[in-house]
């Protein structure tokens, strides 16, 4: 094993997060300390129209964070700030309370982009096959990814004739067998009927519990209430609030609202 | 499998690129190759073409043969390098000039446009590693072009023909090295372009600008010369002469090496421009500075089976042993007729022989308008205190000056080194039918073999799939 995967600080206990009742309990915990990754007044200009103003929010550890906002608020700009795969003009991201410059960004956080078809004339195996040697996953390990996302019935195809749906399964198969503790992913239920949302949400779940941190750039609402412990509300880019949907209705007074009704309320 | 989920503990300083895989790189970069169709259909392409030249260098070294077989003379004129090697190849040249750019640039363009370059940058590779792994697909793309020319190589020896290993390496080293050039501009231009067309526009634009430059400039004077010298073209003409030149060699690694550090500044998409320019700027400066450094270098070797870039052997040995230096003065502007012949006849052979010469162009202009135009013409041999002028172009007559300057006599003529030339009448019509159906069938079947999906997983992956429903 190389790479991130031979960074284990030994000194340090890693603790087991089992449910996600554990990881709501552990992250307010971890807020009052350091939050996994801290990102902070970002902002980025393209000639003279603000992209991101000053966008400042952290993501705890084992969460999965959704960045919420619709058509053009800016998330994909911020989701690729973050990723260091988009040169921001102010601002920086902390990892637990340490600068992780752009250039090494990669080494803590993969990023899943939106509409990106890797690959195309080759076979999904091919495409699983080399992400997996590249991290030196064992056979079962990639087995057992591409049973959790169901991408067995078209292993045989090449990536070109996948439909949409499936082709968001094979992205979100290789952020699985990527080792980063942070996954951001753009618009990962796009494509997905309520079923196969559902199923994929069990599949991110498990993921958090073995561990992961994600942060999904969602722009339909309900989808995000049913995925996300957290949530960043953004529009044009500025954060309208962060906090769970409790802290957000208590911000807004909207005491049983759903996120609708409290992302209206403060856009 | 616990343990790789459980990173988030980890300290920033603590993660390192280091020692990833290379091996799935580069069986990833090769798939990409064998699987898109660009490679394919050059290779398909270029048959024909490079089957016909074949067929026609063929046919016309057989019409000179007739005669070269009644008279020994005529016969030592006839090289399989001049008469074969070089037009056939000469197909693969223009092959590579025009389609083989679009494989190149497939290279990386096929993963910028698709965004799966932004999955690659994030993988445990640093950028000069991804980029070299890609200049190791555009290398296994030339070799892949390089079979038809290769295999008419093999249908001349079948034919009977002769081919002389240093002659015949040598010009597929020039080959390689021009591939490699147009391979490095293309992967540089796709990393530059935001799509694969604008790369495409780019690299063309080096490749038949060097075209251009061939047509329109080459031959004239002053800065026109100079621009000349730098057509792409120029690296295969002296392999075409039989010259292994080591200076051009280190150039041209230095011009690729350049090239694919540009290409890999430019890779990364989270720097921002300004920085992308000054890398840039530096690595241009290196590369300059590089070849400044390799024109040094003036090592030629002359791998010519008839040693026609060479004195005969025993003067080349002779001329290897004056020790003053030898000062040529040659009053014809560039452009002369009679100035090309000087130096491809005497003055390239004595640079590459006598330890000590210095040759200076005095006649820059043409007699028309040069104001001391009585001396136009001459050429003036300085060896120590003794100086001689010749108008003459031969090495018959020079030779002989040079030696009754330094004060020594002509040596005699080695015993048996002169060249039997290979006179070879045959007929092309097997080549035709290889060449136009033969490897195009062999070329569509391996197209249809790097489609198939990969045995072993295949195999397990059908087992699993099929016992599940079931």
């Amino acid at each position: 094993m190389d790479g991130v995967l031979l960074m284990v600080s030994p000194d340090r206990p890693i603790p087991r997060i089992s449910t996600p009742a554990m990881i709501a309990a552990s992250t307010s915990e971890q807020a009052r300390d350091l939050p996994l990754l801290r990102v902070d007044s970002i902002s980025k200009r393209y000639a003279d129209q603000t992209i991101l103003s000053d966008v400042a929010f952290d993501v705890l550890a084992g969460e999965i964070l959704g960045i919420i906002g619709p058509n053009g608020a800016g998330k994909t700009t911020l989701l690729e700030a973050v990723a260091g795969q988009q040169p921001v003009d102010k601002g920086h991201v902390r990892w637990q309370g340490n600068p992780l410059p752009p250039s090494r960004r990669r080494e803590a956080i993969f990023y899943l982009p939106d509409g990106v078809r890797p690959y195309e004339e080759q076979p999904v195996t091919r495409v699983l096959t080399f992400f997996a040697d590249v991290y030196r996953r064992a056979t079962c390990e990639v087995e057992d990814v591409i049973e959790s996302v169901g991408l067995t019935p078209v292993l045989h195809k090449r990536v070109y004739a996948l439909s949409k749906g499936y082709s968001r399964r094979l992205m979100l198969a290789l952020g699985l067998l990527t080792p980063h503790p942070l996954l951001l992913m753009d618009e990962p239920f796009d494509g997905f009927d309520l079923r196969q949302i559902r199923a994929i949400v069990d599949v991110l779940r498990r993921d958090t519990i073995e561990g992961r941190t994600l942060v999904l750039a969602v722009h339909q609402l309900s989808d995000a209430e049913r995925v996300c412990d957290r949530f960043v509300l953004l529009a044009d880019g500025r954060v309208r609030g962060v906090g769970t949907l409790n802290d957000l209705r208590a911000k807004t007074g909207i005491a049983d609202g759903n996120l609708e009704d409290i992302f209206l309320a403060l856009t | 499998m616990e343990t790789w989920r459980t990173y988030f503990l980890r300290s920033p300083e603590k993660f390192h690129v280091q020692s990833a895989p290379l091996r799935p790189l580069l069986v990833k970069e090769l798939w990409e190759i064998l699987g898109g169709q660009a490679l394919w259909i050059m290779l398909l392409l270029m048959c024909p073409l490079i089957g016909y030249s074949f067929f026609q260098a063929t046919a016309l070294y057989g019409e000179a043969s007739v005669a070269g077989l009644q008279s020994a003379v005529l016969a030592s004129g006839l090289s399989p390098l001049d008469g074969v090697l070089v037009p056939t190849f000469g197909a693969f040249y223009v092959a590579v000039t025009l389609l083989f750019p679009f494989v190149a640039i497939r290279v990386l363009g096929q993963e910028k446009e698709s965004g799966a370059l932004r999955l690659l940058v994030q993988l445990p590779y640093r950028s000069p590693t991804l980029i070299a792994a890609k200049l190791a697909a555009v290398l296994t793309a030339w070799v892949f072009a390089g079979i038809p020319a290769l295999s008419a190589l093999v249908m001349w020896e079948l034919l009977g023909g002769h081919l002389s290993a240093p002659e015949t390496v040598n010009l597929v080293c020039g080959h390689l090295l021009y591939g490699l050039l147009v391979g490095a501009i293309a992967l540089f231009a796709a990393s530059v372009a935001e799509s694969a067309a604008t790369a495409a526009i780019v690299t063309l634009a080096f490749t038949i600008g060097s075209w251009v430059l061939d047509f329109t400039v080459a031959g004239q004077p002053g800065l026109l010369a100079w621009i000349a010298s730098l057509s792409l073209t120029q690296v295969l003409h002296t392999f075409e002469q039989g010259l292994l030149p080591a200076g051009l060699v280190a150039g041209v690694c230095a011009v690729v090496f350049g090239f694919a550090a540009l290409a890999a500044v430019w890779l990364p998409p989270g720097v921002r421009h300004r920085n992308k320019v000054i890398r840039s700027i530096v690595c241009v400066f290196a590369v300059a500075l590089a070849l400044g450094l390799v024109t040094q270098i003036r090592l030629t070797f002359d791998v010519t089976e008839d040693r026609r870039n060479s004195f005969p052997l025993a003067d080349q040995q002779l001329l290897a042993t004056l020790p003053q230096p030898l000062v040529v003065t040659v009053h014809l502007a560039p452009e002369d007729p009679r100035y090309a012949d000087l130096q491809r006849n005497v003055l390239s052979k004595l640079e590459r022989t006598v330890p000590k010469v210095s040759i200076r162009l005095a006649g820059r202009q043409s007699p028309a308008t040069d104001a001391g135009g009585d001396r136009y013409g001459e050429v003036e041999y300085g060896y120590g205190a003794h100086s001689d002028i010749s108008r003459s172009t031969s090495p018959r007559e020079i030779l002989p000056l040079l030696y009754g300057l330094a004060g020594v006599s002509s040596p005699a003529p080695a015993p048996g080194s002169d060249y039997p030339g290979y006179p070879l009448v045959a007929g092309g019509g097997a080549a035709l039918f290889w060449f136009f159906f033969g490897l195009p069938l062999w070329i569509a079947l391996a197209w249809w073999w790097s489609r198939r999906l990969p045995k072993p997983i295949a195999a397990r992956l059908s087992r699993r799939f099929d016992h599940e429903h079931n």
